[in-house]
């Protein structure tokens, strides 16, 4: 992946520019104003902060306890270390249940393990059926946000992919369009033999998966299919029923701006006798893949306290100009800036840490006070420490800084170079940052010294 | 077995990696040590809000009436009826308002008795005999709501009490018998109710089924029902 070279390619997307514009501008106007409505905003993100570091902390033991209590209530759980070892689960499991055909609900993790790819190689036809999944499916491309993934699409687009591939009358009616993807993916619900639906939050005193969506689709997925596998990362799951409460009033405020999705389905085990409604089999898979590594510093754990609402896109100065593409990865934004190169390692993704002002606006709105600009830093001082700069240039860079840091701490030395530089006109060479920026020309005479003559001229007065 | 081995990995993983190391970031955190935090049934620290049944706190009338407020916010209709008869008169006029040709109704005896005089009027899907291509065919599924969230204008259906998982969602039409005796005041209140240990499914509904994914144009009804009725039963 080149983050420099998307970004670019996305900077010169005008029609993209100006989706990402809207939609980030609107998202976080009516986070804002879904906020609002909560008496105790900043005490519900430290008490769902305070739930996640205490489930981190003890995570093998809440881990243990999920996947127990959700076996007694009839779910099978499998643990996968990678994201091969996942792929293969599922597949397992879809060809044991001779499954041709199978229903998606939206999942990041789905896309993180490219799942699509895996079942697809192995002959069973994986269908998303969020309809933003769908249309970013039927096109062959990639989502750009984790709430709406096919933002880069115009509706005009979307009326042209649906007259092609699902042999629609050209509409421009967004009405239209979803009620052909509405009839389109009913023939795929009704003929699916598995259900593969992603989870966000995994409750360990119950067993219990929750899954939030807008659409309907994740309910059709978790209701209709025989089975139904569930695929979950596993610093999902909370300690208790009850902590659902605080994470639902702040994941569909800090996402949507909605004081609730229209939907939240709570799955514990499989149905109880045979004349109930649901799938005959749950299957739960917990994904590492990278996560546990996260865990070894405080710095990089909060990276796992992350409940996906995509409020730090919206807010990203960065992420609003270039959308999620330019990321080059499943997760975009500050939050895959992080995240991504935690799980993929840094060789893949050296450059995301980059990808960013460092301005905190991400930190100031996740609803669980992840520290983001930290985090980046830290995956910047490793990608340095790894050897990102090397020999002569690892060499010229210490040099500069400590002589930096040298020439700041004596404030004489300071003005003496400053005049020297305002004698001769010196330019300092910054190489690529003055490449889009310029370099405003020293002013003729220091602060210090206007100063100095201003205070004469007071006294004087 | 595979999924064993991957388990035991991932444990010592995580284990191996929460250990203190230097100045110990964490607490002391063992595998199932006896010092630390017991299993999960405390609270974590800090203040949390006590769960308070709807009666006795705020007045009954005002929770009904901030449920019936956030009801039409998220775009769901509601009708409020006192006593069965006038129940009975309400759902036939909601059916016939729709359009509605063929209804289902759930198993919960409530849905049974009100629907039974409708026999004439409508075409009945019987629930025991559905297949999958009956429901798709449904314009109307008709299910009660075992509690109401005023907080929120939600219903929640629970799978222990009624076969309505699949009714409340796949017809474009769903009408929801709540009582008001039901309505919980928040959030929390609702998830204390429900009795989560005997469903194996839980579902909290917010008005319809709704996108915004093409062009962050709202769109309602796209893969569940357009309209949500909620026939609100005062008490007698």
């Amino acid at each position: 992946m080149s983050f420099d070279r998307d970004a670019r390619a996305a900077l010169a997307d005008g029609q993209l520019r100006g989706a990402l514009r809207h939609a980030t501008t609107l998202f976080g106007e009516r986070r804002r104003a879904a906020i609002a409505e909560v008496p105790d905003w900043e005490g519900a993100r430290d008490r769902a902060r305070a739930i996640k570091d205490e489930t981190l902390l003890h995570l093998d033991r809440y881990l243990e306890q999920f996947a127990a209590n959700a076996e007694r209530a009839g779910a099978q759980v499998h643990w996968a270390r990678d994201a091969a070892q996942a792929c293969d689960i599922i597949a397992g499991i879809a060809a044991r249940r001779g499954a041709r055909t199978v229903v998606k609900s939206k999942s990041m993790a789905s896309e993180e393990i490219h799942l699509n790819a895996a079942l697809a190689a192995r002959g069973i036809a994986p269908v998303e059926t969020d309809l933003g999944e769908y249309i970013v499916q039927l096109a062959g491309e990639e989502p750009s946000h984790i709430v709406v993934p096919a933002i880069h699409k115009t509706k005009g687009q979307i009326a042209a992919l649906f007259a092609e591939k699902l042999g629609m009358e050209p509409s421009d009616d967004v009405a239209k369009l979803a009620a052909a993807a509405r009839q389109a993916l009913r023939r795929r619900f009704a003929e699916a033999d598995l259900g593969v639906s992603g989870v966000n939050f995994a409750v360990a005193e119950t067993g219990t998966i929750l899954i939030l969506e807008n659409e309907g689709n994740a309910r059709l997925t978790t209701s209709l299919p025989r089975t139904h596998v569930a695929l979950m990362g596993i610093e999902k799951v909370i300690p208790r029923f009850a902590d659902l409460e605080v994470f639902l009033r702040l994941l569909p405020r800090s996402g949507t701006g909605q004081a609730l999705t229209a939907y939240q389905s709570l799955l514990t085990g499989t149905k109880r006798h045979p004349a109930d409604e649901g799938p005959e089999e749950l299957h739960i898979v917990l994904l590492d893949n990278g996560r546990s590594r996260m865990l070894a510093s405080p710095v990089t754990r909060q990276t796992l306290a992350c409940i996906r609402c995509g409020a730090c896109l919206n807010a990203c100065p960065v992420y609003r100009q270039i959308g999620g593409h330019a990321y080059g990865s499943v997760y975009p934004g500050p939050i895959g800036a992080v995240l991504t190169p935690q799980l993929l390692g840094m060789g893949e993704s050296a450059e995301l840490p980059y990808a960013s002002s460092l301005c905190g606006a991400c930190r100031d709105v996740c609803p669980v006070k992840i520290d983001i600009p930290a985090v980046l830093l830290h995956l910047r001082a490793q990608a340095v420490a790894r050897g990102g700069s090397t020999g002569t240039r690892a060499l010229l860079e210490r040099l500069a800084f400590a002589s930096y840091a040298a020439v700041m701490a004596r404030p004489r030395l300071f003005g003496w170079l400053m005049a020297c530089a305002r004698r001769l006109h010196i330019v300092p060479p910054l190489g690529a940052w003055t490449k889009w920026r310029d370099l405003r020309p020293l002013a003729p005479r220091s602060f210090r010294d206007e100063w100095r003559a201003g205070l004469r001229h007071e006294g004087g007065r | 077995m595979r999924s064993e081995d991957a388990r035991r990995e991932i444990l010592s993983a995580i284990r191996e990696n929460l250990k203190p190391r230097g100045i110990a970031p964490g607490s002391a955190v063992g595998s199932t040590g006896s010092a630390d935090p017991g299993p999960a049934t405390e609270g974590p620290q800090g203040p949390r809000k006590s769960f308070r049944a709807a009666r006795g706190s705020k007045e009954r009338g005002d929770v009904v009436s901030s449920f019936t407020e956030r009801l039409a916010a998220v775009g769901a209709q509601c009708t409020v009826v006192r006593g069965e008869a006038e129940a009975a008169g309400a759902l036939a006029g909601i059916l016939s308002g729709a359009g509605a040709r063929r209804v289902v109704g759930s198993d919960a005896p409530l849905v049974q008795r009100l629907l039974r005089p409708l026999r004439d009027r409508f075409e009945m899907a019987a629930l025991d005999r559905l297949s999958r291509d009956d429901l798709f065919a449904c314009d109307v599924g008709v299910t009660t709501a075992q509690w109401g969230i005023a907080e929120t204008g939600t219903l929640v259906l629970e799978s222990a009490r009624e076969r309505s998982r699949l009714l409340s969602l796949v017809p474009p039409i769903h009408v929801a018998l709540l009582s008001t005796r039901c309505i919980c005041e928040s959030l929390g209140d609702g998830l204390a109710h429900v009795r989560q240990a005997d469903s194996h499914a839980i579902t909290f509904i917010t008005g319809p089924s709704r996108t915004s994914d093409i062009e962050l144009t709202l769109v309602v009804g796209v893969h569940g029902p357009q309209t949500v009725h909620v026939l609100l039963l005062e008490d007698l």
